[in-house]
């Protein structure tokens, strides 16, 4: 009877010359140049890996700066960076995880994937050979990185595979140990004492070893030996361990030297962005919060959070966003280095409608309004919503999310018609020459209704009267306005002017608020026309006795 | 058999199959306006404000301009879409825009500074698919002035590529050549209720709304007349609101004198 339990099929990315390949993801320029990446500091600085023209001119891992220099003096040397790396890493993993959810990190540039079931996907001839291209082009188009794929039913097969020059390399299921027997043990990576053992023994290749008995092998080498035979015959000690996907998307640099300007670090900022742009799009994700961490000279540090009031992958607004920031809280040193923190979210989604009317694209409107908040500021862009309280100039804002359209398209209904306030903010303060005739009745001058209408309503047009005259009627007695202007400094030119003389004033209309608290709010407003034109909303402060203009009705 | 035909008679009639519905939708006359709920400027531009077209509304203060900008985004946004304000003079009152109808959700209010960022703003807006833009620029002096007209050009231009409906309302004219119709608002007067001795009431404003400019020369030069009544929550006397005042005929001519006194 068959086994109901699939053959594991795992498929190994690994970066050739993984230190180099993460320098040129971040400095792509430099690819076509004579470029060796060195570990270590001063003299005892060595090569680890350089381009092809640096190979060419005869530069191999392990010679000094001086000694690469010698053969090729106008080579150029980069540092390994660590931050580049771990980056370079974290993007390979993004790529694997787009094609399954179980993926193990494996060392500097490799990374392991569980290939099951990923056949249905690539129907062709060689699901296998489709899926291990379908890998490398992804990576080398999302991630910036060239890599190799092997393909098989272990860990260790799949590794040495995907080093074979010939990419995607596949090996056939039950295959593993007749493909790794000819290799020599070192693959393996044994222990110096265990290889020279087994050297002394006579076994040098994986199938020899794989051809001793396992239990007299455990028996003289310990569970060592144990899982040494085991992945020698193709079979791992220990199954694929996938990964906790991290919380952040992150990307960074350590500078070749320190940076003072905004400008240039925007500069490299911004290929950063862009990677970790790619890097979402490849997991459908976007950035909802951006963190920035700055290393600063000599040894200072410089954090910065910024929340976005959508989720967007949008690089230019991340960067205006990332500029704002540093010009309004500026990090105070130059810049040795940076990380920047890209903290995902869902991007926003709808369903269009098919009768109702259409609705916006979720991510573009997203990014509109990433764009608008980087333009305007925090504050200055959402969705208004009224507050529960009496003061006029209360509101509220939040992040504009619309609701989704209706189904169908409601019928049209005539416009409620109502008169609006224009509101100013701040209130502009005005000098007011007020009048204490208030007793119910005694207003005026004696000319009624000016508008001359004999119905019950009262037109009062300003244009027909050829002198300025104040009505005014109140419940109570008070001050009533005559006539104002605004106190408008010569600095505030934006502010508009407001001056003259009162044709009809209504009021006041008390307006209390707080008033238990010693932020309490006692305000007499009024409705005034003037004779120039223009009708306002006007208020006194009951506490201080000052004037102000609140609103514009228009 | 098909599953219509198996409903009682009275629920058949009411169902439609997906194919009838988009055979209606085929049908059906493309929407191409909004209608903004103001008879007279909808009669003025034909149905309301043309999808792709720039349109500008100017007016002094107390026209009624601000009270005509948010009832073409009530309208709007009570139809399902969604609308954007760009509001420069920060005037918006939310209480008063939803007691005009407008349903705030669907509102994106920017509020730029100059018209550096208005223009900017609204170029933005229009290239997200936003269906209707309305630009206020509040009362004068408009900060950064009229703006360049090359970049009203661009935005009408973004208008009709992105089918959007631009309304600029403006103390005076703005954009130059490049809006398709313009509209002023002029002879505002005041309605107040109350006679004699009696307490005075702000019951609404009237104006006329003259097409200015418009490309379809037919309709230039015509006027109808508007009127705009007290909100019930801003002011009340005694037991009447002005919202128990009526709108007759572009006017309001009615104050129920039993209430005021």
């Amino acid at each position: 009877m068959p086994s109901l339990d699939p053959v594991p099929r795992i498929a190994c990315l690994m970066v050739p010359l993984f230190p180099l390949a993460a320098r040129l993801r971040s400095e792509p320029e430099l690819a076509q140049e004579a470029l060796a990446v060195l570990a270590g500091s001063g003299p005892a600085a060595r090569v680890v890996a350089a381009t092809r023209l640096a190979r060419r001119a005869g530069i191999r891992p392990g010679f000094t700066l001086s000694q690469a220099r010698v053969r090729l003096p106008k080579l150029i040397a980069r540092p390994r960076d660590a931050e580049c790396e771990r980056a370079a890493r974290e993007a390979l993993l993004d790529v694997a995880e787009s094609f399954s959810p179980r993926v193990e990190d494996g060392d500097e540039g490799l990374a392991y994937l569980d290939a099951c079931g990923l056949e249905r996907h690539y129907p062709g001839e060689s699901p296998d050979e489709e899926l291990g291209r379908a890998l490398m082009l992804a990576s080398e188009q999302r991630a910036g990185l060239p890599i190799r794929v092997g393909i098989a039913a272990s860990k260790l097969a799949a590794r040495v595979a995907a080093g074979q020059p010939h990419s995607p390399t596949l090996v056939p299921a039950g295959g593993e140990a007749r493909f790794l027997a000819p290799l020599p043990l070192s693959r393996l990576t044994p222990q110096a004492k265990t290889l020279a053992t087994l050297t002394s023994w006579g076994i040098h290749s994986l199938g020899e070893l794989a051809d001793l008995p396992k239990d007299e092998v455990a028996s003289r080498l310990g569970p060592m030996g144990q899982d040494l035979h085991a992945m020698a015959r193709g079979v791992d000690p220990e199954p694929l361990m996938p990964r906790h996907p991290p919380p952040a998307f992150a990307e960074g640099m350590e500078l070749e030297w320190p940076l003072v300007n905004l400008e240039p670090f925007v500069f490299v900022a911004r290929g950063a962005l862009e990677r970790i742009t790619l890097r979402m799009q490849s997991q459908g994700l976007a950035c909802e919060r951006l963190g920035l961490s700055l290393e600063l000279e000599p040894d200072g540090h410089h954090e910065r959070s910024i929340t976005l009031p959508a989720p967007t992958r949008d690089v230019k607004t991340l960067l205006t966003l990332v500029r704002l920031d540093l010009e309004a809280h500026p990090p105070g040193a130059p810049i040795l280095a940076f990380t920047l923190n890209a903290h995902p979210d869902k991007p926003r989604e709808a369903q269009l409608s098919l009768f109702g009317p259409a609705a916006l694209s979720p991510d573009k409107l997203a990014t509109t309004v990433a764009r608008l908040f980087s333009m305007l500021g925090k504050g200055r862009v959402g969705s208004p919503r009224t507050v529960d309280a009496h003061r006029p100039e209360r509101f509220a804002l939040e992040p504009y999310a619309p609701p989704p359209p209706p189904k169908e398209r409601p019928e049209a209904r005539l416009g409620r018609g109502l008169l609006t306030v224009r509101v100013l903010r701040p209130p502009l303060e005005i000098e007011v020459i007020t009048d204490r005739r208030g007793a119910p009745g005694s207003g005026g001058n004696g000319h009624g209704d000016h508008g001359g209408s004999s119905g019950e309503g009262s037109y009062v047009e300003a244009t027909e009267v050829a002198e300025p005259v104040t009505e005014y009627a109140s419940a109570r007695a008070e001050e009533r306005p005559i006539s104002f202007k605004t106190l408008i400094g010569e600095e505030e030119s934006r502010k508009p002017r407001i001056e003259g003389r009162v044709r009809v004033a209504s009021g006041p209309w008390g307006l209390e608020e707080d008033w238990w608290s010693p932020d309490r709010l006692e305000r007499d407003y009024w409705d005034v026309e003037l004779t120039s034109g223009g009708l306002y909303r006007i208020y006194r402060d009951r506490g201080n006795g000052d004037w102000f203009v609140d609103g514009v009705y228009d | 058999m098909r599953p219509k035909l198996q409903l009682p008679a009275p629920f058949a009639r009411q169902v439609r199959t997906a194919r009838e519905l988009v055979e209606e939708r085929r049908r059906a006359p493309e929407e191409t306006r909004f209608e903004t709920a103001t008879e007279g400027f909808d009669r003025l531009l034909e149905g309301g404000l043309e999808r792709g077209s720039m349109i500008e509304l100017i007016g002094r203060r107390s026209s009624g301009r601000f009270s005509l900008v948010l009832t073409a985004l009530a309208a709007t946004t009570a139809a399902g879409e969604a609308a954007a304000l760009v509001d420069l003079g920060d005037a918006l009152d939310p209480q008063a825009a939803a007691a005009a109808g407008v349903d705030l959700e669907r509102l994106l209010w920017a509020r730029p500074r100059h018209m550096k960022e208005v223009l900017a703003s609204a170029e933005v807006i229009l290239a997200s698919g936003m269906p209707l833009l309305v630009i206020d620029l509040g009362m004068p002096p408009v900060p950064g002035g009229r703006g360049v007209e090359a970049s009203w050009l661009r935005l009408a231009r973004s208008a009709r590529s992105q089918r959007a409906a631009l309304l600029i309302s403006s103390p005076y004219r703005v954009s130059g050549t490049s809006a398709q119709a313009v509209l002023e608002m002029r002879g505002a007067r005041a309605a107040w209720a109350g006679r004699g001795g009696a307490p005075r009431l702000l019951t609404g404003v009237a104006a006329e709304l003259e097409l200015v400019k418009s490309r379809k020369a037919q309709h230039q030069g015509a006027v109808e007349s508007l009127s705009w009544r007290m909100a019930a929550d801003l002011r009340q006397v005694g037991d009447v609101e002005p919202a128990d005042l009526e709108v007759r005929g572009g006017a309001i001519v009615d104050f129920r004198e039993r209430a005021i006194a």
